[in-house]
């Protein structure tokens, strides 16, 4: 097993996360304004929608589960759409263990549950620029949460003046961010492959089963078919 | 009531299953070293899941939700500002649903 060196973890470190995160912010609270919008279009209270953002804290698995919210709750149903949501965070998680591996467990950890997409790549930014600080993923992570916590409350709060948010295109604010996501993790010509499988098995499944299950089945069968393609090629 | 039961255990069940993707990465890495068609497989993951969201919608969405999904991804090409992208194709949605017809 290869040896790594344990990396500073200091307040400097939590410091310079928690200021260079700022560019992130704005286009964060805006998200959790709409999550806010839509969780009290699916029924929810002020409180369980500062909850669910403060427990679960990934707004596409969010957003995904409202979508298949009804009463009662589907546990099982959203939890599958909460996995393939964020079945992501996975590669995510594993790209940080030479950096974090000799960290004691009540640094990674909390560390890990701040994580998203946009900390984690401002994160490896850093490390590959040679500052090793790994408080900086906890330091952003910590805003992050912040921000998406009080927002998505102030979103419900909102919610009472928006009284048809369709009409201000809040119940699109999901498809927007994820066109624009698709962008970024569209890099090559195969991975058409699994976005169209993707796509059409989403398709197939949401005319016929009720609920979240479609986003889950699409999103398994689309890697399924990224993984097979990429042993074909091999 | 300001929590109803089965909304907090969904909740928490979400929160367990988010977390679990967080670490799961992390603590497998420990032990084994990731082949590449996991890799290809988790690679994959996040283009499936956007194919998977957006596909229903640009199935049962009209023109607005058509131009909305083209503005996204057109101005993410052109300024690479996914905030601003996202900003001007909910606008072109909420701009096109007010005009009449």
């Amino acid at each position: 097993m290869a040896e790594f060196p344990r990396p500073p973890f200091t307040s400097r470190g939590l410091q310079a996360g928690a200021i260079g995160v700022w560019p992130l912010i704005p286009a964060l609270a805006m998200y959790g304004v709409a999550f806010g919008v839509m969780a009290k279009t699916a029924g929810l209270s002020t409180l369980e929608a500062a909850f669910m953002s403060g427990w679960v804290h990934a707004g596409g698995a969010q957003m995904a589960a409202l979508q298949g919210w009804a009463d009662p709750v589907p546990a099982l149903a959203v939890c599958f759409t909460t996995l393939a949501m964020n079945a992501r965070y996975l590669l995510l998680g594993a790209t940080l263990r030479p950096w974090f591996s000799e960290l004691p467990s009540y640094q990674s950890y909390p560390s890990l549950f701040v994580m998203g997409d946009g900390n984690w790549a401002m994160a490896l930014r850093e490390h590959s620029q040679g500052r090793d600080d790994a408080a900086f993923l906890l330091g952003s992570g910590l805003v992050m949460w912040t921000t998406w916590v009080s927002s998505s409350a102030a979103g419900h709060a909102f919610g009472q003046l928006l009284s048809r948010p369709e009409t201000w295109g809040l119940d699109f604010v999901l498809a927007a961010y994820f066109g624009t996501m698709s962008v970024a993790f569209l890099r090559a010509t195969r991975d058409l492959f699994p976005l169209i499988v993707g796509v059409l098995t989403a398709i197939v499944f949401e005319r016929l089963l009720p609920g979240a299950w479609y986003i889950g089945a699409g999103a398994l069968a689309g890697s399924m078919a990224g993984a097979l393609r990429h042993d074909h090629a091999r | 009531m300001i929590m109803r039961a089965d909304i907090v255990t969904a909740i928490l069940l979400m929160g367990v299953a988010s977390y679990l993707c967080r670490i799961g990465g992390y603590l497998f890495m420990r032990y084994v070293a990731i082949t590449s068609r996991v890799e290809a497989w988790l690679n994959s993951m996040p283009i499936a899941v956007i194919g998977a969201v957006l596909g229903p919608i640009a199935a049962k969405g009209g023109a607005s939700e058509w131009l909305g999904l083209v503005t996204a991804i057109g101005m993410m090409r052109l300024t690479g500002n996914d905030f601003l992208s996202a900003v001007a194709a909910v606008a072109v949605v909420a701009t096109t649903r007010a005009l009449p017809g």
